[in-house]
Parts: C-alpha cells; sequence; structure tokens
C-alpha cells in the first residue's frame, strides 16, 4: 500500500498540459481540417458536390451564374471532395477552430460566370471555365485540328441550339446534301 | 479451416432436433456460414435448439419488410455458433417469411432471454409480433409515437414526421414485494451512456433490488436512412457516426458486410491497414474506460494519466488518418489512406513509448487498493447469466465467456496475425477491467506486427460487380465487443435493409443482473463497467412512492455519492 508511488510518479511528470488557446497546438502534416477552396482554380463543375456524403458543399444555379457553397457546419473532413477535384482547387487545411458564433461565418460561396451560348446568348448552365478548360484539354489531344475546332464551337452552346444544329445536319445529310 | 462438412452436419443436426417438416430450405453460402428457413410456427423451436443444443449465442435478429417483391416479412436470427461439439465457429442464420395479413411469430424470449430487446424492436420499427413476448412495452420507437405506424416498413417515407400523442412509460420491476421499496430514477440521460438512458432503481434502504430502463431517446433513424436516400459508398461515412468513440469498428463492419454481398476481394494491405486502426481505436476506447473507472472510485490521479497516455493513441490516429478519430478511412472494397514506411516508423515509435508510460502508470495505480476496493466483488455478472444474454466484449470475457470476433470469424488480418481472447473468470467490475488493461498491451502487440508484416500492394478493390438482393453479415470486434451488421444490397447500388447492432445493445440487458443487491453509489461504477459513453447532463429524481415525494438529483450529485460511497437521503 504505497500511495507515494503516485506521489513520486507525479513529482516527476511535472505539468503536460498546455496554455491552448495562447500556445497553438501543432497539427500533422497530413491533417483534415477545413476544405479551403481555391476560387483561381476552381472551374465550378460541382464533381465536389456531388461526392460530398453530408451535402455539406452544394452547387446551385444563380441567374445563370454557378454558386459553389460550404456549409462547414455540416462537414465531416472526410476529403472525398480534395479526392475527385479535376483541378485540385480543394484541399483539406490544417485549419480546425471552426467554432462561431453565428451560422453565417460558417458558410464559404465562391460564384462564377456562366458560359452563354454563341448562338443564342442564353446561358448554357455551365461555367466559362468550364468551357475554356474543355477547350484546352480539346486542343492538347491528339484530335485532328479541324474537329477541336468544331467541337469548340459545341462546346460554347446551350444544348437547345447544339439540338438544333444537330437536327439541321441530319436533315442535310437526309436531302442527300450534308457535309 | 473449416471444412463443408462441418456446417452441413451442423443443419442436419439442427433438423434432427426439430419437429418434421419445420425446415423448409437449407442455403449453405460458405462453408462457415448457412441460412435455414423454418417453418414460422417452429422458428422459436428452431433458434432455442440452435443457442443452447448446438452452442449458439445471438448476434443479431432482423426484421425485414420484403414488399413488393414478396407478399410478407421475413424474420432472420443471426447465431454465432461458438460453443459447438468440435468447437468449430460458424455463423448459423434461422429464418421464417411472415404473411402480410397475420404478422405474427412465436417468441423465442421465454427460452432465449437474449432475443428480448431485439424482438422488441422488430415489433416496434416493422410491426411484427412476437407471440407470448414476457415484455410488452415498446423499446425503441418513443412513447407519443403513434400506434399502427411501422418506420421501418417500405411504405414509411424516411422523412415522414407523424404527429404524437400523449403517453408514459410504466416501469416495472421483475419481482419486487413488500413495503418500504423506494424508486430512484436515473435520467433520462445518464452520465455514462452512450446513448441517453433513463433508469429506475427500485432500492430498499441503499440497496438495489432491481433495476428497469427506457432507452432510445435518441433513435436517429439511421437504418432508414441508410435504405431509402444514400448510396451505399455514402453509408461508411454515416455508419462511423453511430458510436463517438469505437466508429471506426462500424464502418469497418458495414463495409466488410456489403463487401461479403457482394464478393469483392479486399486487397491485404487494406485488410492490414484496418486491423491496425481498428486497434488504435481499441486502445483510445479501453484507455478512456480504465480512465473513467478510476474519475468513479474518487482515484482522479489515475484518471488524469491514463488520459495523459490516450493522448499518445490520438496522436496515432492523426497521424493514421488525419483526423483524432479514425473517421473517414473506409470505403467499401479498401480503405482511402495508405501507411508509408516513415510513418509507420513514427506509429512504432509513438506505441513504443506509450507502452512504456502505460506500464509506469498501471503500476502506480495497482501499488494501492484505492481502484481495486471498490470494484472487487461488485457488480458480479455470472457466467450462466452472461451465457443466456449473449453479452459481448470485455463484459463477457470478465465473466470467463472466451467470446472474441477477432478470434471467433477472423476479419481483417486477425486470421493472420493470431489473436488469442483474454478470458477473467471473477464476473465483476475490477475482472472487466483488468481484461480491458489486458487488452490495451495485446493490441499494441498486434499494430507492431501488423505493422512490421504489412504487404505491399493496392489498398483498395479495383472492380465491384452489381448484384441483386444479396445478404452479407459483417462483425468485427468493437472495443466493447461484438458488432454486427446485416445488410441486404440492391443491384442499384443501394441497400435494400441495413440492419447495426453495436456492442452495447447486447451488454445493457446485463445491467439488472449486474446491480441486483449492491448500493446505489456503486450504480454508476457498474454501469461504467460495460462501457457506455460519456454523456454530458444528468438529473437523478428520486421517489419515494409511499408519499409521492420526487426530488431531483443533479448529475454532480450522483457522482459525489459514487466518488464519496455516500449515502442517498431519500427524504430530505
Amino acid at each position: 500500500m504505497s500511495i507515494l508511488k503516485v506521489v513520486r510518479h507525479s513529482i516527476k511528470r511535472g505539468v503536460v498540459t498546455i496554455l491552448y488557446p495562447r500556445v497553438p497546438i501543432e497539427v500533422d502534416e497530413f491533417y483534415r481540417g477545413l476544405p479551403k477552396l481555391d476560387p483561381r482554380l476552381c472551374i465550378g463543375c460541382g464533381a465536389c458536390a456531388n461526392a460530398c456524403p453530408p451535402e455539406a458543399i452544394r452547387v446551385e444555379d444563380r441567374d445563370g451564374r454557378k454558386v459553389w457553397r460550404i456549409f462547414y457546419g455540416r462537414c465531416i473532413f472526410c476529403a472525398r471532395c480534395q479526392e475527385v477535384c479535376p483541378v485540385g482547387a480543394i484541399e483539406l487545411s490544417k485549419e480546425f477552430e471552426a467554432a462561431s458564433r453565428s451560422r453565417e461565418d460558417l458558410v464559404f460561396e465562391a460564384i462564377f460566370e456562366g458560359a452563354k451560348c454563341r448562338a443564342c446568348g442564353r446561358y448554357t448552365g455551365v461555367t466559362r471555365r468550364e468551357v475554356e478548360l474543355a477547350k484546352e484539354i480539346l486542343s492538347l489531344s491528339e484530335t485532328p485540328r479541324e474537329l477541336v475546332e468544331k467541337l469548340s464551337e459545341y462546346a460554347s452552346m446551350c444544348s437547345d441550339c447544339k439540338r438544333k444544329l444537330l437536327r439541321e445536319k441530319l436533315a442535310g445529310v437526309w436531302r442527300g446534301g450534308g457535309s | 479451416m473449416v471444412s463443408e462438412p462441418t456446417i452441413v452436419s451442423y443443419v442436419s443436426k439442427l433438423i434432427s432436433m426439430l419437429p418434421p417438416g419445420s425446415v423448409k430450405d437449407v442455403y449453405v453460402a460458405s462453408p462457415h456460414k448457412a441460412f435455414v428457413e423454418v417453418d414460422r410456427r417452429s422458428i422459436d423451436e428452431a433458434v432455442a435448439v440452435a443457442y443452447w443444443s448446438l452452442g449458439g449465442f445471438l448476434s443479431t435478429m432482423v426484421g425485414v419488410d420484403m414488399r413488393p417483391r414478396e407478399s410478407g416479412f421475413r424474420v432472420y436470427y443471426v447465431l454465432s455458433i461458438e460453443e459447438g461439439i468440435s468447437g468449430e465457429k460458424l455463423w448459423l442464420v434461422i429464418w421464417c417469411r411472415v404473411p402480410w395479413h397475420d404478422p405474427k411469430y412465436p417468441s423465442s424470449t421465454p427460452r432465449v432471454p437474449a432475443a428480448n430487446w431485439y424482438e422488441r424492436e422488430v415489433r416496434d420499427l416493422l410491426g411484427i409480433e412476437a407471440e407470448n413476448h414476457p415484455d410488452p412495452r415498446r423499446l425503441v420507437l418513443p412513447d407519443d409515437w403513434p400506434d399502427g405506424l411501422y418506420p421501418l416498413r417500405n411504405d414509411f417515407e424516411y422523412c415522414e414526421r407523424p404527429p404524437g400523442r400523449p403517453s408514459r412509460y410504466r416501469f416495472m420491476p421483475e419481482k419486487v414485494e413488500g413495503d418500504g421499496i423506494v424508486q430512484v430514477a436515473v435520467g433520462p440521460v445518464h452520465p455514462l451512456a452512450d446513448e441517453p438512458a433513463q433508469f429506475r432503481l427500485f432500492v430498499d434502504g441503499e440497496k438495489i433490488v432491481d433495476v428497469d430502463y427506457r432507452m432510445f431517446f435518441v433513435h436517429r433513424g439511421i437504418e432508414k436512412l441508410g435504405s431509402s436516400k444514400l448510396t451505399y459508398n455514402q453509408v461508411p461515412f454515416i455508419a462511423e457516426r453511430i458510436c463517438g468513440i469505437c466508429g471506426y469498428a462500424h464502418a469497418c463492419c458495414y463495409c466488410q458486410a456489403v463487401e461479403e454481398a457482394l464478393g469483392v476481394e479486399v486487397p491485404e494491405r487494406a485488410q492490414y491497414i484496418r486491423t491496425v486502426l481498428l486497434e488504435v481505436e481499441r486502445i483510445h476506447s479501453h484507455l478512456l474506460n480504465l480512465g473513467l473507472a478510476c474519475h468513479l472510485a474518487a482515484f482522479d490521479w489515475g484518471f488524469m494519466e491514463l488520459f495523459r497516455v490516450r493522448e499518445i493513441a490520438m496522436k496515432i490516429a492523426e497521424i493514421l488518418t488525419g483526423g483524432r478519430k479514425t473517421y473517414g478511412m473506409n470505403v467499401v472494397g479498401g480503405v482511402r489512406r495508405d501507411i508509408p514506411i516513415d510513418r509507420a516508423k513514427k506509429v512504432l515509435d509513438m506505441l513504443k513509448e506509450l507502452k512504456s508510460e502505460y506500464l509506469k502508470v498501471l503500476d502506480a495505480i495497482a501499488s494501492n487498493r484505492l481502484l481495486q476496493s471498490r470494484c472487487e466483488n461488485v457488480g458480479v455478472l455470472p457466467r450462466g447469466v452472461a451465457r443466456s444474454l449473449s453479452v459481448v466484449g470485455p463484459v463477457a470475457r470478465g465473466s470467463g465467456l472466451p467470446r472474441d470476433t477477432r478470434y471467433d470469424h477472423p476479419y481483417a488480418a486477425y486470421r493472420e496475425l493470431g489473436v488469442k481472447p483474454i478470458v477473467e473468470s471473477g464476473g465483476d467490475v475490477w475482472s472487466r477491467l483488468i481484461v480491458r488493461a489486458r487488452e490495451v498491451l495485446q493490441s499494441i502487440e498486434i499494430i507492431e506486427h501488423a505493422l512490421d508484416r504489412m504487404p505491399l500492394g493496392p489498398i483498395v478493390a479495383e472492380k465491384i460487380e452489381p448484384r441483386d438482393m444479396v445478404h452479407g453479415i459483417g462483425a468485427v470486434e468493437a472495443p466493447r465487443g461484438e458488432d454486427v451488421h446485416f445488410v441486404i444490397v440492391r443491384r442499384d447500388s443501394r441497400l435494400f435493409r441495413w440492419r447495426v447492432r453495436a456492442s452495447t445493445y447486447n451488454n445493457w440487458p446485463a445491467i439488472p443482473y449486474m446491480s441486483r443487491g449492491y448500493t446505489i453509489a456503486d450504480f454508476p461504477l457498474i454501469v461504467a463497467s460495460i462501457d457506455p459513453c460519456y454523456s454530458c447532463t444528468e438529473r437523478v429524481i428520486v421517489v419515494d412512492v409511499k408519499r409521492g415525494l420526487v426530488k431531483e438529483l443533479s448529475y454532480d450529485r450522483i457522482v459525489y455519492m459514487c466518488r464519496k460511497r455516500g449515502v442517498a437521503n431519500v427524504d430530505s
């Protein structure tokens, strides 16, 4: 029966707690904290919103623009968004101090300009950056140059106009005059 | 290895012990598992035979609404055969069809007490009545839930919110007679419960005569959500939120069930990573429980020191997964994050530190009898009662039952690593603590071995073929005992049914048996010994039935009583 052992152990140990808010806590190199979006890289494709299990990330249409929106209150820090992002715009930061007095502080939005249809001038439902990226990928591929130009034209049209164009072309083929 | 004839011999023994013609169909799914369809009228007989004569434990029971594919329901009893004649460990699933117009089947509870909660849950959620069930009260649904509305039936939408109706739960002791019995209510939110629970202690002076409880105040409808809105690859992320401590075990268990159903071959490296993470989780959970036991025994030094040691385990989890909890790591078919060699080395170093610190603290705790004197011969659960209730985890092992899913039904990399269950025979709170204390060391050893032997290769299965209406059972030894997930997967990558059975589900019904004859001051310690999680608010209502006096005690008060071993002043 010796409580002395306990006392000796404690004295040897000393103070182990740290003055947390004043002394920052160091987290691991690959820590999964708040997901941060780099709006300069993001193209607004919504892959992250599709993958997000708790639907913390959403991409909505707002007057032709695409609004990327994260609500940190729902985030489970699973890094699915980081995994699926095609351009590497999302990264889970080392930040973990998300506590706030107001809900608005936990919402982050990024707005992306929508692409307008080359033919009718209406919004196409995709962002300008998406169109640009699609064209870029096309030009880097081994597709013949003429086809690239043609496909790039399609890329900046809305689905209605594309359908119309295709219809006209098919009608042309039917009449025996199409290219 | 078990050869196929073994399971066949078990099934034929079952058939020979049942009335002729009651077994309708037998399907041997694997050398370790068989599905036996029996007639609805003899399901109780079949379960009792499998439980007592074939040496089975009730692992889970599932009710499934098969409409519109079939004209009714199904009831599955999943038994883990562990005490068989030749010692093999098998899964035996006994099931029956229940027609929709007459949703009834005979209850197994009178002969197999372990089925008590399961049958009540099936009645609450699916409206399938177990005839002759001794307890007619609700278990899962809230008391103000309307009659005749069953949330797990297919015609009930997951987002429906029916209006409530006024009602009251009736606490009833099993056999309490005589004057002077006072009721002490503990709850509705218990300090040590992973779910808020309300206990009613029937006391004679200081002595507990009987205990009754009401739980499931936070039934969240996760099963319904998982089998309606989510795809099966989203479910692991909600599965790990079933529990705040052993979340990874649930995610792992769920993934194993789906992998089994879909016949997915999980890469070996992923199996080893899962093993490592499961053991990290066990270390931090056991250290938490040991710490809390010290706290409740008014030995706060042990509490602080064990939590300091536990911090190393949390840091290991952070290194391996990126979060202090081992969350977001599992997907169906493997894991999402690899363990590079430099990180594995770092973890091994930290484990060495953890081990030496832990042994020092244990040595200091064992140097005096502060903790031991409070825990010895308190909350004794005899082996026979433990057997009849199918308790799991350290509760079973503390009562001399060598039950450990890692050993009985090896999963992940446990077959290669070889785990022997740690068993103590005392059956008291102290034995359960000793089991946990020894298991921490065992876990450290397992992680060291696993990191050492981990094979190279991919960490997630390449291809997953969809299948329709296939069954899968996943079992994982979580820190508190065996978790069992039962799934039926549909072709459209959703779940038809997902049944979760957490380890504490099998352990709670043992609380009344552990508590009888001990004092109110021992009660928190007894509840803590089955290792439920810590919840924050607590109220204790002391009811004097004779005078109709109601007194509420704060959470601090009951913990104070436990720590001081004080006397409850009921009258004042």
